[in-house]
């Protein structure tokens, strides 16, 4: 049918196009086409729903039509086929109508389409739009929330308050007329006078880097030189040991010196360094003093092995093994023995007498070159120390019999100050810890162990009380420094004044008193009384001597002395004198009593002479010291006592009854024989003219 | 187990030297206060102690009671001599007398009231002291000693007026004669010499040692202390101590003591002496020994009798000698304690 119907479209197409070329036919024709016909423009003419009602009029026609022509066919006949050609034309023309409504149909169609087409496209258009504004205005809230979160740096910042701003920003920053109804105003002046002050601040700040800068490349260049010393003193240093050993300068030693003093106990420690620093304090006034002599008289050193030293601060264990090779055999040995219950005691007994391995070495240097060589131990389980003396001489000393103990480590440094006869413990805890392992006394060790004299703890700083027993005890510098003088002056003393006597006594024994020139004075040109015997006795031995009882009684005889026995003759007179030397020599005088035989025994209870005697020697001592430090007081005393003897010997009344010359004739010169009721004898010496007068 | 030594043993220098200084000390002199409460002892160091022996004879007496009460140096030689009148304390020494106020004395710090020295002929050695003697009848004071004179000061100018010159050397000793102004003196030179006051003369002379029976030449001839009563006198020394019957210038009684006395003494009908040995002796007159009472000192030197009636239960005798004690006797038979310098 559509094949049919664009057949048939197309001639009037044709015709339509062929209009110009056929118009001469058709009038109509020409005057439609010159009117130009629009199809378009007729369907907005006609109404679609008349075209309705026509499609469905022509529609209804048609099927009458073809209802008739069918029935006609059927029928059959003649006069039909006219019928059927009327309507058949009939029929044409309902088709040419159906086809120009369909084409009106179609076109209306296509119309209604563009329409929505457009209205669609605009509604979109719209529908855009509108999203745009939208999410502008979302876009524009957020911005503005963002803005009214924002919060300002300034608030931050601590500013300085406002009395202080208006005081000290300049009028030009403060503008206190604006700002002071103004908060803002405000603000913004006084973060303006915060920038400038920080401005400031960071302008001295820079200064002050450059100026850090500056000092720390100083410093820096400061550093390099120093460290380039360093070598430079390292070779000088060395350089120069040879003439440090050829001056005698050990700063070297000194120093390694300090090292191991690191290691001393405590007490030791103190000792130590108090020894060194008066030494060389010592060394410091001789410099100044006298230029040319530098020799010191004080040195100190230390002794003993620091590995021991060290193994000590060991756990306890350890600690026992590491005593010498010795111990160590020793305590294998006892492990062997150990079932008896002695050898355990000896063992804790020797456990508690242990002195810690290092030692300090003294050595006093006295003018004569003699040397004090004192070794202070620190026992470590007792809390004390000890002190083991030796004396050497310059020169060979030729030992009388008698001075056996004048220089015995024993006995050099007893008493040095009164009553410390160092046998006897001064920490009062000992003896509790001797009850423990069964030791009575300290003084049976004291000849291995040294002595435990009272100034030497007080050189090591400790300080017990003598009551109240397990006192703690620490090392105290101050107490050391103050004994330190006076217990070095003390022992150079000691040692002179018995380096002294060792002299004296050499001679003595020969019987020669040896009176120095300078104690010549003291004494008559002419003395002939003679010493004949010195000789040492022990102490029951003169406290069993009938004229010394008073002695005995006074006290004055104590068992730390030395005791002495000296023989003055002069013909038939033989004058005995005992002598107490006590270990103070010479500060304390030797103690001397008299027993004269001649004529019966007179001893001071008989014969006042004698008693004077006696006391022109023990108690006017004084003018026979000498000059200082009164050495020479013994040799004196006894050249005083054989030039007494004489006197008394000459002055002594002649018994007219006894035929013959005096046995003494007087020499000396005197004033009177006799004075005061007890009948005094001339015994004073006067020096430059040369007789005897009474005290 | 140790000796407990105390850490305080007296062998520091001072202590030894004090100890020495108490061992050779020697007490020359005593002399009793006016009171009788207190004696005054000096010693050859020229110091001077008071004793109070009230303090030390009551029943409440400690050991510090026998102490001094106050000790000051006096001289500088040794104290040979002691007297006291009723208010002063006069000592003399080394060739001067000093006078002491009683009063001032006991106080602390006290200086002597006036000093003297009597004229010397020598310049070389000054010439000790060793007897002061008071003539209370014509208020005077008479010097012996080393010069060998007798010099009379007057107490009342302080001048000295005479001086008695006749022993050959130093007079030791002497004593007055009460019933008539005669005083008598001993010396070295082995004499007793009778003065006559107010003629200043010697008016007799016993020459001790001459007489065989007292004489002991092993000892010497001296005269070192002499007593008398009425006409008896007893003296003693290198003789023997004797007693004399003056006007007929006899020994009557020897009596056998050894020992050279220092110091004698009449006490009631007995003859009290002292000196070398430690014993006060206690002598009838016959002669015999009546008792020998030990004291504590090896020598005496003096005996003093405290016999002021002022203070009648410090009535006691005190020795001293050749110690820094002076024995205390509150009776004759013992000795009763020692004061101590």
């Amino acid at each position: 049918m559509s094949s049919e119907s664009s057949k048939k479209r197309k001639p009037k197409v044709i015709r339509s196009d062929g209009a110009p070329a056929e118009g001469k036919r058709n009038r109509s024709d020409t005057e439609q086409e010159g009117k130009y016909y629009s199809e378009e423009a007729e369907v907005d003419l006609r109404d679609p729903g008349r075209d309705y009602e026509l499609y469905k009029y022509t529609c209804q026609e048609l099927q009458r039509l073809m209802a008739e022509i069918q029935d006609l066919k059927s029928r059959g006949g003649k006069d039909v086929a006219i019928e059927i050609e009327e309507r058949r034309i009939q029929s044409c023309v309902h088709f040419m109508t159906l086809k120009k409504l369909n084409r009106l149909a179609h076109i209306r169609l296509k119309k209604g389409r563009d329409q929505t087409h457009e209205a669609k496209q605009k509604v979109d258009a719209y529908h855009l739009q509108l999203q745009n504004l939208l999410y502008e205005v979302m876009h524009l809230q957020k911005e503005i929330t963002k803005c009214l979160e924002f919060k300002s740096k300034h608030e931050e910042i601590d500013l300085v308050s406002l009395e202080e701003f208006y005081k000290e920003a300049p009028p030009d920053i403060s503008k206190a007329e604006v700002t002071m109804g103004d908060p803002h105003q405000q603000t913004l002046a006084r973060l303006d006078w915060e920038l400038e002050q920080r401005k400031r601040l960071a302008e001295k700040y820079r200064e002050s880097l450059s100026n850090k800068e500056k000092i720390l490349k100083e410093i820096e260049v400061k550093k390099e030189y120093l460290s380039s010393l360093q070598p430079r003193l390292n070779s000088i240093m060395q350089a120069s040991l040879p003439v440090q050993e050829y001056l005698f300068m050990p700063f070297d030693q000194a120093h390694k010196q300090y090292e191991t003093a690191r290691h001393l106990p405590p007490p030791l420690y103190v000792l130590f360094v108090q020894a060194t620093a008066y030494g060389q304090a010592c060394a410091h006034m001789k410099s100044s003093s006298q230029p040319p002599r530098q020799d010191k008289t004080l040195s100190v050193a230390i002794e003993g092995s620091v590995d021991e030293a060290k193994a000590l601060f060991k756990p306890p264990e350890d600690s026992q093994d590491d005593e010498s090779d010795s111990d160590a055999e020793e305590e294998q040995t006892t492990k062997r023995r150990r079932p008896t219950l002695g050898v355990q005691l000896d063992d804790k007994r020797k456990e508690m007498l242990k002195r810690h391995p290092l030692s300090v070495m003294l050595d006093l240097k006295c003018k004569d070159d003699s040397v004090l060589h004192l070794t202070f131990y620190y026992l470590m389980n007792l809390n004390i120390m000890t002190v083991k003396a030796k004396v050497t001489t310059a020169t060979e000393l030729i030992t009388p019999i008698s001075a056996g103990d004048l220089l015995s480590p024993d006995s050099v440094l007893s008493c040095l100050f009164p009553g410390d006869h160092g046998k006897k413990t001064p920490n009062p805890a000992n003896q509790y810890q001797f009850d423990k392992v069964g030791i009575l006394t300290l003084r049976d060790y004291v000849l291995d162990l040294g002595h435990p004299y009272l100034w030497v703890q007080k050189l090591g700083g400790l300080h017990f009380p003598k009551e109240q027993p397990q006192h703690t005890v620490i090392a105290d510098h101050s107490l050391s420094a103050s004994h330190m003088e006076t217990t070095m002056k003390l022992l150079k003393i000691r040692v002179q004044s018995r380096l002294a006597l060792h002299k004296q006594f050499a001679s003595l024994e020969h019987g020669i008193v040896p009176v120095t020139s300078d104690c010549q004075y003291l004494f008559p040109a002419k003395v002939v009384s003679r010493l004949v015997k010195w000789v040492m006795i022990v102490h029951e031995d003169y406290m069993e001597l009938h004229f010394t009882k008073d002695i005995v009684e006074a006290g004055l005889a104590g068992d730390t002395n030395l005791y002495y026995m000296a023989l003055i003759e002069r013909g038939t007179a033989k004058l005995q004198a005992a002598v107490v030397l006590n270990p103070g020599y010479s500060s304390i005088p030797p103690i001397f009593r008299l027993c004269l035989n001649w004529k019966g025994e007179k001893t001071n209870s008989n014969d006042d002479n004698i008693r004077a005697m006696e006391s022109e020697v023990n108690v006017c001592y004084k003018e026979l010291c000498g000059p200082r430090p009164s050495h020479q007081l013994l040799t004196n005393q006894l050249q005083r006592l054989c030039v007494l003897l004489d006197v008394y010997l000459e002055t002594e009344s002649h018994d007219d009854s006894v035929e013959g010359p005096k046995e003494f004739p007087q020499e000396k010169m005197c004033l009177r024989l006799f004075r005061g009721p007890s009948r005094m004898k001339p015994f004073k010496y006067n020096h430059p003219q040369g007789f005897f007068s009474h005290r | 187990m140790e000796r407990a030594v105390p850490l305080a043993v007296p062998l520091g220098q001072a202590e030894v030297f004090q100890a020495l200084q108490r061992l050779h000390m020697t007490i020359f002199s005593q002399s009793v206060s006016p009171c009788g409460k207190f004696l005054a002892a000096g010693n050859n160091y020229g110091q001077i102690a008071i004793f109070s022996l009230s303090a030390a004879l009551s029943s409440e007496a400690k050991e510090e009671s026998k102490k001094p009460v106050v000790t000051f140096q006096a001289h500088d030689g040794p104290v040979y001599s002691m007297i006291s009148t009723d208010r002063h304390l006069l000592s003399a020494g080394d060739g001067e007398v000093k006078a002491w106020l009683w009063v001032e004395v006991l106080k602390k710090g006290c200086k002597e009231l006036w000093h003297r020295q009597p004229p010397y002929r020598t310049s070389l050695e000054v010439p000790e002291i060793n007897a002061l003697l008071l003539v209370p009848k014509e208020n005077s004071l008479i010097l012996a000693g080393g010069d060998c004179q007798l010099h009379t000061m007057d107490l009342e100018t302080g001048t000295f007026t005479r001086a008695l010159r006749g022993h050959t050397d130093y007079i030791h000793c002497l004593a007055l004669r009460e019933r008539s102004p005669e005083v008598l003196s001993g010396g070295e030179d082995g004499a007793v010499r009778l003065w006559d006051l107010r003629v200043a003369k010697e008016v007799q002379t016993i020459e001790v040692y001459k007489h065989e029976e007292c004489s002991r030449p092993h000892n010497g001839r001296w005269i070192g202390c002499l007593a008398t009563d009425s006409d008896w006198m007893v003296c003693g020394g290198g003789p023997a101590l004797t007693l004399w019957h003056l006007r007929s210038s006899t020994p009557t009684t020897i009596f056998p003591m050894r020992a050279p006395q220092k110091h004698v003494t009449f006490y009631q009908d007995l003859i009290l002496s002292a000196g070398q040995g430690r014993c006060v002796n206690q002598w009838q007159l016959s002669g015999e020994l009546k008792a020998q009472v030990p004291g504590s000192s090896p020598g005496l030197l003096s005996l003093s009798l405290n016999q002021q009636p002022a203070a009648p239960e410090c009535k006691v005798l005190t020795a001293a000698g050749n110690s820094c004690r002076v024995d205390v006797f509150t009776n004759l038979g013992y000795r009763a304690f020692s004061l101590s310098f």
